[in-house]
């Protein structure tokens, strides 16, 4: 089992509402956007977006709206709700403290 | 461009069992990501056959796309998962007494039954509207049942030009919702194995129809309502859960509960003919269910 994969797989969700939160955006933005705010760390199956935004809009964290570019194209672009701000505000908090015990274990433990 | 994207979508599509609308409003979301990535590496010097082809097999499998798009959209509301299995628990309080024998309460329940069907099947086919069309088909087969019982000559005649007719709808709403998904026309028939797996607990031919049928059946009522509710929970955790494995499974309980029933109800008394009966209603019930097996391959 790929442990980076697994932790990926377990934070989509909050990355997805993260990026969202910040500006309303659409499936392939948010592909790139992971991409390059991790330095290429966080790549995966793009496909797998799809079904977590849906799964998310599902669960009234986010909503999905078309819009049509000035060039004609469309898009699918996706809101945060209030729900979500809030589900987002948790987990956040959630992390920062996970991520403060496993810091403070690991550095203890490499010093 | 067009042939590696279209044929990606279309195997997407095709193995998409959801709303049409929500369906294809998924496949327009992937294929403008197909179109901007395929345009970006156009850009960067690639041919637009090699650049939709990397844009097809970064996005992945469609059909593992497909399967996750259809556990995020498979999960009813509790409201929607109550309202469908309404109509088993509405059967289920009738029996509870001698209700169902009276024509005014029978006659509300049928209405209200086709009144909900009706109103569903023009909304766009909700998932909550199969179980009640399976009881607004109910009674189209059971006219086209007791017409054959009428006076000698009269019963064919009236069989004759009604039963091609029942057949048309009932045909009809079978294979409309089947387009839909299998698992669907499993859920529509389900009160009709129940029904007809009680009625071949009475016997057949003159046995079955004799004055005393309704008193007979009376006497399992405690067993009927058990079928019935059990088609409700079967129904309730079928929209409830996410994947289709879970979905099929919850269906298989149903025709289990009513096969124990009906034996232990007649004590394993049950004649060839009533086996025979019973053994249909379960294999037609089950048919959309081997289909949905078989495309899962």
């Amino acid at each position: 089992m790929n442990y980076g994969r697994e932790l990926l797989k377990g934070n989509t969700d909050s990355l997805l509402l993260c990026l969202i939160n910040r500006q309303p955006t659409y499936g392939y933005q948010i592909v790139k956007e992971l991409e390059k705010r991790s330095n290429g760390y966080f790549q995966f199956k793009e496909g797998t977006l799809y079904p977590a935004l849906h799964r998310l809009e599902q669960d009234n964290l986010i909503t999905g709206k078309w819009q049509v570019l000035p060039n004609g194209q469309q898009r699918r672009y996706y809101y945060i709700t209030e729900r979500g701000q809030q589900v987002l505000a948790r987990r956040l908090a959630t992390w920062q403290d996970f991520s403060t015990a496993v810091k403070s274990v690991i550095q203890a433990e490499t010093t | 461009m067009i042939s590696n994207i279209s044929h990606y979508l279309n195997r997407f599509k095709a193995s998409l069992k959801i709303d049409h609308t929500v369906r294809d409003g998924v496949a327009e979301e992937l294929y403008t990501h197909l179109e901007e990535k395929t345009q970006e590496l156009e850009e960067k010097g690639l041919s637009t056959e090699e650049a939709s082809e990397i844009a097809v097999k970064s996005l992945g499998s469609p059909e593992l796309i497909a399967e996750q798009i259809y556990e995020a959209h498979a999960q009813g509301s509790w409201k929607e998962a109550i309202f469908s299995a309404l109509p088993h628990l509405l059967v289920a309080l009738l029996f509870t007494s001698y209700y169902w024998q009276n024509i005014i309460y029978a006659s509300i329940i049928l209405a209200l039954t086709v009144g909900i069907a009706i109103y569903g099947w023009g909304r766009g086919k909700p998932v909550w509207l199969f179980p009640w069309l399976g009881y607004y088909l109910l009674p189209v087969v059971i006219s086209g049942i007791l017409l054959l019982s009428l006076p000698e000559g009269w019963g064919w005649i009236a069989a004759l030009i009604y039963i091609p007719l029942a057949l048309f709808v009932f045909i009809h709403i079978v294979r409309q919702t089947a387009r839909r998904d299998w698992l669907y026309a499993s859920l529509m028939l389900a009160p009709m194995l129940v029904t007809f797996a009680w009625f071949s607990s009475l016997g057949k031919g003159d046995e079955l129809l004799a004055s005393d049928w309704a008193a007979r059946l009376q006497t399992n009522a405690l067993w009927i309502v058990v079928s019935f509710v059990a088609l409700a929970a079967a129904t309730i955790a079928f929209i409830r859960v996410r994947p289709r494995r879970y979905k099929i499974i919850s269906l298989l309980i149903p025709p289990l509960v009513v096969l124990f029933a009906v034996v232990t109800s007649s004590a394993g008394n049950i004649c060839a003919w009533s086996w025979l009966l019973l053994l249909f209603s379960l294999s037609a019930f089950a048919l959309p269910l081997w289909m949905q097996a078989r495309a899962y391959e």
